[in-house]
């Protein structure tokens, strides 16, 4: 396994290196930030001071060098909006945006098994056609639009919940169920697909010819085969969640990466566009070792072919 | 799989699993939630901005965003204007005079500390001027107000500063009413988040991105403010900020839109901004002066003020609204005709001008509330007076490259949806910029209107009153760069637990010291 892990971060290193070095130079293609930064009406010596303040007037290679010279000491440059440490920032913002997308993908998971299993004990029996509205209806709803409903109906119509912010359990409700919703009905059928064609494998006849409980059967034997797809696309899910909640972020003041992300796009802050991409790109790096490592766990058959790539 | 199945599922049908699993889910946090949504006492203000302060850096408050938080409220200035006389009030300074040509000079007020307990005195307000206009800082400051021009200031005792000009300057205590003062210990090497100043309230905390708190200083040289504190959050969606009124979890909510329906919850003000369109008068076919006025003509101002934003905007003849020195209230707007918008362009065709020319009318996108739809009405409009107009929203970065010089050069001609906000008062701030042949906001001018605008910026009084006036209707007459639409009306959201009443400042320089609870 170590040898395993040794092999990914190594493999790792060369697309992390194109995605520092792309957002780079895409970013600086943009145009210079001056004029987002000074009055309307600076005079050119203004615009040129600012360009050399923060040595945009250097040749893109130079910048680039300068660039890695600091990350490789740690140093990720100097927001040009608040003037504050770049990687501070991203770092302040990214455990908001894992703790959001934990928790969603947590909660999607152990729904989605539930009535997943639940709908394909039976197929197209009542609770199967019950959950696949639901799940459809779930996976179709945009999220923009579930937020405000949301805070129409929970903040303002009843009072229960705050509209937005990050004080109190109360305000995790939102926008965690906005976020829940769309893996939720997604895993839901994959769920439901492949345990319906697990249950109908001849090794589950088998269990149940040997006499194994409902739930035994359900959990031990059928569900075990079926996890691998499930875990597939919760994988996919939780990489796009961890590149941010764009639309929760805002809309709920919630103070994530993919916020922070945004507005450094819009602004041209490009030392925090740098790190937040670098930071959110390396710990994709490690989820999807980590959902490698999960597939391993889950089927047997995995484990040598993992090992030996 | 799952998108294809959308449209099988009526709106009202898809929202019940969505409220039953938000319901569900609600269950755990309502008692929560109960004690957050607490009315207003007189303990803490609530207000919610449409975005988290970049700095609260004294020399930076003129940008918006720091200005509503830092101005009056943590630091103040030598003078201020009055938003609603327009006249300079005494505030860190108690009187000022000009004492030659390009010479000011300020009385200082007595008995005024610092929130570190440093006095204010000469040498202080000597120190910000230096600090925010003469030094390798690039405060925002300097160039909106202050241009490349260095001042010479003095202390020449403990109350009394001068500030020397390079040029005789009339409104130099306006501009200085923008510099917010600070301590000589503040950093001149670096731009300082959290500045230190005399005003009634200081920064307690700054929990970054989520709140910022004030709190009322025991030491201020004025009256205690009625609030204790002063807390600030922010949400970028004005829908969100209006429900936090609605809902009690904030006081004051600022830049909302018509929209948010408000009902009395939200307070119109006059905001100062104004919007036009700024044509590019070197390009086929807006080179020609009837074609412009064409696009004047073509434009149904009332229609625009009525149906995109309910009667709250007045229609402009001028980029400056009421209240502004060189306002000229007798200018009449340019009438809705589209015949004579029609036949102003076929006589220029007839003269042999290229009318198919495309012209790219530029906007960016969210600047102000409805303005998609009103690119698309102007769109709509000036093709039906026989124009080939293309639209292109572009987002901030990209429609600053066509708002200030130096402009593209490679397209057609542009007419520029622009939103001009004077904040300072005066119209000097607004034709210098706009009006100039130089001007950085500007496609083109005469020298005749050069001469004119340099004439009355160097006047004082009724002179110069007189001399901007003058120039707004030579614009319209004789130089049409611009077809004005609108003079907008801002909305804040306010509970009714406090009383305040916004004027044309409040959008810059929210002073919680005017708010009281309402009893």
């Amino acid at each position: 396994m170590l040898i395993y892990l040794r092999k990914r971060i190594i493999s790792s290193a060369l697309p992390l290196a194109v995605v520092i070095v792309g957002v780079f130079a895409l970013a600086r293609m943009t145009g210079n930030p001056a004029s987002l930064y000074l009055p309307l009406n600076a005079t050119q010596q203004m615009r040129d001071d600012f360009t050399a303040r923060n040595g945009l007037d250097q040749p893109l290679l130079v910048q680039m060098a300068d660039y890695f010279g600091g990350v490789l000491k740690l140093d990720f440059g100097q927001s040009l909006r608040t003037g504050q440490d770049a990687a501070a920032m991203a770092l302040r913002a990214f455990p908001a945006t894992l703790q959001l997308a934990a928790t969603t993908m947590v909660l999607a998971v152990v729904l989605a098994l539930l009535v997943g299993c639940w709908a394909a004990l039976k197929p197209n029996g009542v609770a199967d056609r019950i959950s696949s509205f639901i799940s459809m209806a779930a996976a179709s709803i945009p999220d923009f639009w579930l937020a405000i409903v949301g805070i129409w109906v929970f903040a303002i119509t009843l009072g229960w919940l705050p509209t937005s912010g990050v004080s109190g359990a109360g305000a995790w409700v939102l926008p965690i169920a906005t976020l829940l919703l769309r893996p939720f009905g997604v895993l839901v059928q994959i769920v439901r697909g492949s345990m319906v064609s697990a249950l109908s494998e001849p090794y589950i006849k088998l269990a149940r010819s040997r006499g194994a409980g409902e739930l035994r059967v359900v959990t031990h034997h059928a569900l075990r085969n079926a996890a691998a797809p499930a875990l597939t696309v919760a994988g996919d899910l939780t990489v796009g969640l961890v590149n941010g909640a764009v639309v929760v972020e805002t809309i709920f003041g919630w103070p994530g990466i993919g916020k922070l992300m945004i507005d450094s796009i819009l602004q041209r802050d490009f030392a925090v566009l740098q790190a937040a991409v670098l930071l959110t790109a390396v710990a994709i790096f490690a989820l999807n070792i980590l959902i490698d490592m999960g597939y391993a766990l889950l089927d047997a058959r995995v484990r040598p072919v993992t090992a030996k790539a | 799989m799952t998108s294809s199945s959308t449209p099988l599922f009526p709106a009202s049908a898809v929202k019940w699993p969505a409220l039953a699993a938000g319901a569900l889910l609600a269950l755990s946090g309502c008692s929560v939630a109960n004690s957050e949504a607490a009315p207003a006492s007189a303990s803490a203000l609530r207000v919610v901005l449409g975005q988290e302060p970049p700095t609260l850096e004294a020399c930076e408050s003129n940008l918006t965003s720091t200005g509503v938080v830092v101005r009056s409220n943590v630091t103040e200035p030598l003078v201020e204007r009055n938003p609603q006389t327009g006249e300079l009030e005494p505030l860190l300074a108690t009187e000022w005079k000009a004492t030659s040509d390009t010479v000011w000079t300020f009385k200082l007020r007595e008995g005024v500390k610092f929130q570190d307990g440093t006095p204010f005195n000469a040498e202080a307000a000597a120190f910000t001027i230096n600090r925010a206009v003469n030094s390798k800082l690039g405060c925002n400051v300097e160039g909106y107000v202050f241009g490349d021009a260095d001042l010479k200031v003095k202390a020449v005792d403990d109350t009394t500063l001068t500030v020397t000009t390079p040029e005789p300057d009339p409104i130099l205590p306006l501009r200085l009413s923008f510099l917010e003062v600070v301590p000589t210990s503040t950093s001149t090497t670096a731009k300082v988040r959290e500045p230190v100043g005399t005003g009634p309230y200081k920064i307690e905390t700054w929990d970054a991105g989520q709140k910022i708190t004030l709190t009322s200083w025991d030491g201020y040289w004025g009256d205690k403010p009625a609030y204790a504190k002063a807390e600030y959050q922010w949400r970028s969606e004005s829908s969100v900020r209006a429900a936090m009124i609605t809902s009690g979890e904030a006081d004051v909510a600022m830049g909302l839109s018509p929209d948010d329906n408000m009902g009395e919850l939200g307070v119109d003000y006059p905001n100062n901004e104004t919007v036009a369109l700024r044509m590019e008068a070197t390009k086929a076919p807006l080179n020609d002066i009837r074609v412009r006025q064409a696009v004047n003509y073509a434009i149904d101002k009332e229609g625009i003020v009525n149906s995109l934003y309910q009667g709250k905007h007045k229609v402009a003849a001028q980029l400056v609204p009421e209240g502004i020195v060189g306002h000229n209230a007798d200018l009449k707007g340019w009438a809705f005709d589209l015949d004579k918008a029609k036949s102003l362009v076929a006589e220029a065709k007839a003269d042999g001008v290229d009318t198919s020319a495309q012209i790219s009318l530029v906007v960016r996108s969210a600047q102000f509330p409805k303005i998609t739809e009103l690119a698309q009405v102007l769109q709509e409009q000036l093709s039906q007076a026989g124009l080939n107009v293309k639209l292109k929203m572009l987002e901030t970065s990209q429609h600053l490259t066509y708002q200030v010089r130096p402009f593209p050069d490679d397209e057609g001609a542009v007419a520029l949806m622009t939103q001009h906000g004077n904040q300072a008062g005066d119209a000097a701030f607004t034709v210098d910029q706009y009006m100039l042949s130089t001007g950085a906001q500007s496609y083109f001018g005469t020298p005749e209107f050069d001469a004119m605008i340099k004439k009355a910026d160097a006047a004082s009084g009724d002179d110069r009153k007189k001399g901007f006036e003058d120039i707004f209707a030579y614009q319209n007459d004789k130089v049409v760069q611009f077809a004005h639409i609108s003079h907008q009306t801002g909305i804040i959201g306010k509970s009714k637990s406090v009383n305040y009443t916004p004027n044309s400042s409040s959008g810059d320089e929210l002073r919680v010291s005017e708010m009281t609870p309402a009893s």
